[in-house]
């Protein structure tokens, strides 16, 4: 397994685990690696998409489907809290973990609360409506407000 | 990318944004969506779809249009 695919399965089994975002440090601990070498393979994972990072260079933003920072859209699943970047990540989260979990978001207009459970097979029938303002060529162009 | 309860919440939000109606997608055209980006991110083998996969995957759902096509420059 390429160092890259290493970095990025620790850093995504560590929100699997812990629904947190890993420190540097604790990605290089744990596969005996030096931080700075994980540092610059974050800058790689970051070009394909995998990673979304704050200004430092360090701080996860995103691993989508998951979140590095508090978001509207939380996801339970075996006892642990995650966050997800949008709608469309609230549901990745059960996809990634495949495993059953609780989504708990709100209609963005109306602030009414919407929870939704999610089986390994898929949610529970809704008549939610997912809605998307950015076109799919301009997703990446701001992937945070997007 | 946001959760509405119905058609008549996302329109007032988009009024109140002064922003364009897009096609709106259920909670199982979503699931679907979601597996097909997700489900394999925890494994080694894990990759995203290419763009003109993408257009497969949302023309199956009966998501079409250039509004849903990666590489459109017209978004209506």
């Amino acid at each position: 397994m390429d160092f890259d695919t290493r970095v990025k399965l620790a850093i995504y089994n560590h929100f699997a685990t812990t629904g947190l975002a890993p420190a540097p440090a604790e990605v290089a601990t744990s596969m005996d690696a030096q931080v700075e070498n994980v540092l610059e393979s974050y800058q790689r994972l970051r070009a394909q998409r995998l990673l979304v990072l704050e200004a430092d260079g360090a701080s996860i933003r995103m691993a989508p489907p998951f979140s590095g920072v508090p978001t509207q859209h939380a996801v339970e699943a075996n006892g642990v809290r995650y966050f997800a970047n949008c709608a469309w990540d609230a549901l990745g989260i059960p996809a990634a973990l495949q495993k059953a979990a609780t989504v708990h978001s709100r209609c963005a207009q109306s602030g009414e609360a919407f929870h939704l459970h999610v089986g390994t097979r898929g949610p529970e029938p809704s008549d939610w409506l997912f809605h998307c303002l950015v076109p799919a060529a301009k997703w990446w162009d701001d992937i945070v407000f997007t | 990318m946001l959760f509405f309860r119905s058609e008549e919440q996302v329109r007032g939000w988009c009024a109140a944004h002064n922003v364009p109606v897009r096609p709106l997608v259920r909670i199982d055209q979503l699931w679907t969506l979601a597996t097909t980006w997700y489900s394999t991110r925890l494994k080694e083998t894990s990759r995203r779809p290419k763009p003109d996969e993408m257009r497969g995957i949302f023309a199956r759902l009966g998501l079409e249009g250039d509004f849903w096509d990666p590489t459109s420059d017209h978004f209506g």
